[in-house]
């Protein structure tokens, strides 16, 4: 089996706040795998998109300090990079695109500029070869009549076409790993769909992997293979696509889950989690997650020792005092093979992609 | 969707797409499109036409003399370095920015880096001045510490200047090789120290001139007419258009010639503000924290030096110098560009094409001047119009005050000799430099206006 593309280890990251230090992301373990989707989900500031960001190590310093972890991106550990030779990582291997597409382009510069200046950055090649590359990555991307547009300035465009641009500028260069940063939060639901079928269907033709940070979790269901649940900067879960929906075991996912409306549910109102994301700067002791935790009923270890994540299943990390093991039903995946699952000693989650014909569509 | 995506684009249409246009090429042609900046661009011209050719438009001494027989090329033996720089310049500037083959940017940069190596050969005369002044001041060792950094700074601009300016190997060269052409056409020039202005005219009046051709205004700016009688303060008359000033001479001639200093202190100037004020501005905004508590610091420092008084502090201490005047302009003036670019680096820096720039692995280089600054460079336009108008204000005030250069004529300093016999008022004086300081300072603002509107893209239509 192929290596990880890219594995996160304990990564731990703090921010320096005027009412104090706080920790966004702690000792948060993700992998991926080449042409792998892998969905992180969560509440707004649980940490989704500081881990992201420090993949590609844009957070600001300070405010931001690596606190611990690693990054590796095929066995180099970017965090210990030079700026230099992270700038050849950056748009080069790992791309990212935003969630807000209106503000995402540079309102001076046409969409052909701005695509060539990042292609001829990162290829050897000529401004006329640079604008033939930004040509057919807007082609790709579906636009009509790349050509004109080419030599048009964002304003004259709408925000579904400005972010299939910035997926185009994302994909020119050919990266080995994406990292859409909610990238559908901002669009209307249809040209939503269109975005992400544009995007699975860039991941077949390149064979790139994904890393895509969203709080839609009918996103996830269509669109991952890998998902990874944060709460209160750290992962809680973490687990294949079909197991997670089928098997949710931390309280939280299954929280979030139930609390997704759902096609002949007469129920008049949704449910909800209670309660609220705690600040990051007072934490409660112990599992992040047990004020709020229907299933913890008065247990005092849920109150002060905070769980580690386990494997409680081969690919199904879970961290949660109470989550026990579950059968494998046949029905979803009837032939997993896992055995391919990494050693227990490694520290890294690490979840093995299935062969593409075994994917359930 | 699909039956766009799958459409034969690149098929259809294989050859050689259209040669992109850069920004500043842009911003160029949606500015120039105003009227009221082509006016104020057309005035700019006549006055840069009037620095660069004063001395083919206006001199005492003929082109071509012929006199008991001889032939002789009097105005050319009279040329300084200065002027053979200047109209070579403007030449090669025009002729690249009317070909159009170059890139845009490529070829202003040429024509700046030109314009910068004129202003270095026009500075060499007055600094073989000061290099005598400092001798005497501080002793030989300074003097010679002095002259190694300006040739060591000037040949740091010829080395890395090009490096700056394209990739292209071609133009690295020809750019090489242009200070050897300018140097090898100012070499041989070795100008008079004194001029005598009335021999030709004597010449003419013993009837000794066979032939002779001058300039369209044949009156030098220093020829004070001696041998014409009683010239001072003629008004205006068909031979002298703008009339004579105090001594005699012609003020259309001094008018001329006068455009140098307006053109070269304001750009000069302003230039250095500017950059200094983008520099410290942009790391300011763009690094935040310390950098930028320390830089505001800094601003306040030099927010609280007068100008003025330090312009005239200079001029008690070591002498009437054009050169150190436009440095202290400059290294004076550059504080409130850098508030305005500091304010709009704080803003952009956390703008998302800001952090997508940076995301697709640009360097800081460009995520700073290229992405940063054309979107926050707006203010600085505006800022820049009238810094360039206040840098000529600066040089008149000094210039009326008496403190100015005495040798060459500059606006300010006519307007101080419109006071005449008796604190009188000569209307001419007054009227004619008055005007060229309000024009040019007015088609300064005209200019940065148009710009203003063009680098903005929501006043665009689409």
């Amino acid at each position: 089996m192929q290596p990880p593309l890219l594995e996160i280890n304990k990564l731990s990251i703090g921010f320096d706040t005027p009412r104090g230090p706080i920790q966004p992301v702690r000792e948060v373990s993700l992998s991926i795998f080449p042409g792998q989707t892998l969905a992180v989900v969560g509440e707004s500031g649980c940490g989704k998109s500081v881990t992201a960001l420090s993949i590609l190590r844009l957070i600001p310093q300070p405010p931001g300090r690596f606190l611990g972890g690693q990054v590796f991106l095929e066995g180099r550990d970017l965090l210990k990079l030079p700026e230099k030779q992270m700038r050849q990582v950056r748009g080069h291997q790992i791309a990212m695109i935003f969630q807000e597409p209106m503000t995402s382009l540079n309102p001076v510069y046409t969409i052909g500029e701005q695509i060539v200046e990042a292609v001829t950055l990162h290829q050897h090649v000529t401004r006329t070869q640079a604008y033939k590359i930004a040509e057919k990555a807007l082609h790709d991307v579906g636009i009509a009549d790349p050509r004109r547009r080419l030599f048009e300035y964002p304003h004259q465009m709408s925000g579904g076409m400005r972010q299939r641009v910035m997926i185009a500028m994302a994909l020119s260069c050919q990266p080995k790993l994406l990292i859409a940063d909610e990238p559908t939060t901002a669009l209307d639901v249809t040209i939503q769909a269109q975005i992400l079928e544009l995007l699975q269907r860039l991941q077949r033709e390149t064979g790139m992997a994904i890393i895509l940070i969203t709080h839609d979790l009918g996103v996830v269901a269509e669109n991952a293979d890998v998902v990874a649940v944060m709460y209160a900067s750290r992962v809680v879960e973490f687990a294949k696509v079909e197991d997670l929906f089928d098997h949710p075991q931390h309280p939280y996912t299954q929280g979030l889950l139930r609390s997704v409306p759902r096609l002949g549910d007469t129920a008049t109102r949704l449910q909800t989690i209670a309660g609220t994301v705690p600040n990051p700067a007072q934490f409660p002791a112990g599992c992040k997650f047990h004020p709020r935790c229907p299933s913890m009923q008065g247990d005092m270890t849920c109150a002060t020792i905070e769980p580690d994540l386990r494997e409680i299943r081969p690919g199904h990390w879970v961290a949660c005092h109470h989550a026990q093991g579950y059968s494998q039903s046949p029905i979803t995946t009837p032939h997993l093979d896992y055995t391919h699952t990494v050693p227990m000693d490694l520290i890294t989650n690490r979840i093995e992609p299935t062969p593409a014909k075994e994917r359930t569509p | 969707m699909s039956s766009i995506a799958s459409e034969p684009i690149l098929d259809r249409a294989a050859d050689v797409p259209p040669p992109p246009r850069s920004f500043i090429a842009q911003v160029m042609g949606q500015a120039f499109i105003r009227w009221s900046a082509r006016i104020g661009a057309i005035w700019i011209a006549l006055v840069a036409f009037c620095a660069a050719f004063a001395p083919f438009i206006a001199n005492s001494e003929p082109f071509i003399l012929k006199s008991r027989g001889t032939l002789s090329f009097p105005l050319f033996r009279g040329l300084h370095p200065v002027d053979i720089v200047l109209p070579v310049a403007t030449i090669v500037g025009t002729i690249v920015l009317a070909r159009r083959k170059m890139q845009f940017f490529a070829s202003l940069c040429l024509v700046l880096w030109a314009c910068a190596l004129t202003a270095a050969a026009s500075c060499w005369p007055s600094t073989a001045d000061y290099l005598k002044q400092m001798q005497s001041l501080f002793g030989q060792s300074a003097a010679i510490v002095l002259l190694v950094c300006f040739w060591t700074g000037l040949a740091a601009v010829i080395v890395l200047a090009p490096i700056f300016i394209s990739r292209r190997s071609t133009l690295i060269t020809g750019l090489c090789l242009l200070p050897l052409l300018i140097w090898l056409m100012i070499y041989p020039v070795r100008p008079p120290k004194t001029v005598v202005y009335e021999k030709y005219r004597d010449l003419a009046r013993a009837g000794q001139v066979d032939y002779a051709l001058y300039a369209i205004l044949p009156y030098s700016p220093s020829d004070r007419l001696r041998d014409m009688g009683d010239s001072a303060f003629l008004p205006p008359s068909a031979t002298h258009p703008m009339g004579t000033e105090y001594a005699g001479a012609d003020v259309l001639s001094r008018m001329i010639y006068a455009c140098r200093i307006a053109l070269a202190i304001g750009l000069i100037s302003t230039g250095i503000a500017r950059l200094i004020g983008v520099l410290v501005g942009g790391l300011m905004g763009y690094f935040a924290g310390t950098l930028d508590i320390l830089g505001m610091r800094l601003i306040e420092i030099f927010e609280a030096i007068p100008t003025l008084f330090l312009l005239i502090t200079f001029v008690a201490f070591y002498g009437r110098n054009l050169y150190a005047m436009m440095v202290i302009i400059g290294i004076t003036g550059w504080t409130s560009t850098a508030r305005f670019i500091r304010a709009e680096f704080l803003k952009l820096r956390k703008q998302d094409f800001v952090q997508a720039a940076i995301a697709a692995g640009l360097p800081l280089r460009s995520v700073l001047f290229r992405h940063m600054l054309p979107n926050g460079v707006t203010p600085v336009l505006v800022t820049t119009s009238f810094g360039i108008a206040a840098a000529i204000l600066y040089e008149s005030t000094l210039s009326f005050l008496g403190l100015g250069l005495i040798d060459e004529p500059s606006w300010g300093q006519m307007l101080n000799q419109a006071r005449g016999v008796g604190a009188s008022f000569v209307w001419w004086i007054a009227i004619y430099p008055g005007m060229a300081i309000f024009l040019t300072v007015l088609a300064y603002n005209l200019i940065g206006e148009a710009l203003r509107d063009a680098i903005d893209p929501h006043l665009t239509k689409a």
